[in-house]
């Protein structure tokens, strides 16, 4: 009686092992293998911010190595609100004489204290296709946004944490005509 | 042995049968999977890619490869991707587009352009991207435009089939705040106040936009008093969460406190 109960719980015990390493296989070839694209694979998430290639970098530091992309500007928000951070860039850009139009965008992160880092910038047309803004234009409007200093983390599952972030400059003849989001 | 054989051969089957899946049935696996994951991570944005490898006219899984971008602010990634679920599916897609030119661009002309392609596209339908009708999303635009004469035009006919299919009760509220903005702009105030009025009726008296605009209008009349009275009461409701906002972008003419704030202190000067 005992080594047949014994001998069903082998058995069992060896059925459980197999589904779970079968699970695991499988998981792993649907992650890894079966779901890939041919050409253009993924390897980052779309957010990521490489901090080798992003602008000011080095000395900034996130709070854990996941950074959230969460981007209801109402959990991670410039301290004076959005009015407020119109009312700094508007104040303080000047358009000398630019004739550019189109979207300056500028990504980066908010780390879980509020501090910002890791900046990249995409520069596009008003039809959305990749075009150079004149560099004076973007020096500025980068120094700008830089001086955006105080932001609130945001807070998921009641704690604090680091997010990316992004502001999209709406330009029409040197002139900013809506800043987004 | 017989057993034995029968299990082969039913594997063998089901294998075969499996094998069998066409394209666009793999794709639709693979978008399933990919729904699993948060969008623009690896896993997610892989399945999608996959997808329209085995199957390129599949408009809504170009879309989701689109989305990711828009969210991140990056711009011209979604337009690559966005463009192409409007090349296979105009119908549901174009209206659709129209809508995030309007929030996620603020480019009112193409949002137009858009809201209009789908008068031509489906004659006997109003289409209704993300909740609401194309003549809403057009009174919007065309207020992003200060164009405030076709605005209310919009509002009114998105109001008034709403109002003749479902009732007034049903309208969205906002629909009489934009409207109402619309004509208070235009400094009617008179059809201002009945919107405002509407949407103060319909959404239990609380809505801090609808009496900040009613307190303008009462300052512009000279009744200073039921204007203090009014810009307080937007203030008490905007500090209960009963404001205009929108989720992942600013609303078009948010208030903020520092408005009414601002308009209270100019009151009591």
């Amino acid at each position: 009686m005992k080594k047949k109960v014994f001998k069903i719980l082998a058995w069992g015990f060896a059925t459980l092992t197999l589904i779970i390493l079968c699970s695991y296989a499988y998981m792993n070839y649907l992650t890894k293998y079966k779901f890939i694209p041919k050409e253009n694979e993924f390897t980052k998430r779309v957010a990521y911010i490489d901090p080798e290639k992003a602008l000011l970098s080095e000395d900034f530091e996130t709070c854990s190595d996941y950074i959230f992309d969460y981007y209801n500007p109402e959990r991670a928000t410039y301290s004076k609100e959005k009015n407020g951070l119109r009312k700094f860039i508007l104040t303080h850009y000047k358009n000398k004489n630019y004739n550019d139009s189109g979207y300056l965008n500028i990504r980066f992160v908010i780390n879980c204290n509020g501090e910002t880092g890791r900046y990249i910038i995409h520069e596009n047309d008003l039809d959305l296709e990749p075009k150079p803004f004149n560099k004076d234009l973007v020096n500025q409007l980068f120094d700008l946004t830089v001086q955006l200093k105080e932001w609130n983390p945001n807070v998921i599952r009641g704690k604090k944490r680091d997010s990316y972030m992004y502001i999209s400059y709406r330009i029409e003849n040197g002139e900013i005509t809506q800043i987004i989001p | 042995m017989e057993k034995s054989l029968k299990l082969y051969l039913s594997i063998l089957l089901v294998s075969i049968l499996i094998g069998c899946q066409t394209n666009q049935e793999k794709a639709e696996k693979a978008s399933k999977y990919g729904f699993l994951f948060y969008q623009g991570n690896p896993q997610h944005m892989n399945a999608f890619a996959y997808a329209v490898e085995l199957d390129s006219t599949n408009a809504e899984n170009w879309r989701e490869l689109s989305v990711t971008y828009l969210k991140r602010g990056i711009p011209h990634e979604w337009k690559k991707y966005y463009d192409k679920a409007v090349e296979y599916d105009a119908k549901t897609w174009q209206p659709w587009r129209g809508y995030l030119y309007l929030w996620f661009y603020r480019d009112y002309k193409k949002a137009i352009v858009d809201f209009d392609a789908s008068d031509t596209l489906t004659p006997n339908f109003i289409d209704a991207p993300q909740g609401h009708s194309v003549d809403y999303w057009r009174g919007i635009a065309y207020l992003g435009l200060k164009n405030y004469e076709k605005s209310n035009w919009y509002f009114e006919k998105h109001i008034k089939k709403e109002t003749e299919d479902f009732g007034e009760d049903y309208v969205d509220l906002t629909a009489f705040l934009y409207n109402g903005i619309a004509y208070f702009e235009a400094e009617n105030f008179e059809d201002a106040l009945v919107n405002f009025d509407k949407q103060l009726k319909h959404g239990r008296n609380l809505s801090a936009d609808a009496k900040y605009y009613k307190a303008q209008i009462l300052k512009a009349e000279n009744r200073i008093v039921e204007s203090k009275a009014m810009i307080d009461s937007a203030i008490e409701d905007f500090n209960s969460g009963y404001y205009n906002h929108r989720p992942y972008v600013e609303t078009l003419k948010q208030i903020y406190p520092e408005d009414l704030k601002n308009f209270k202190t100019l009151l009591n000067n």
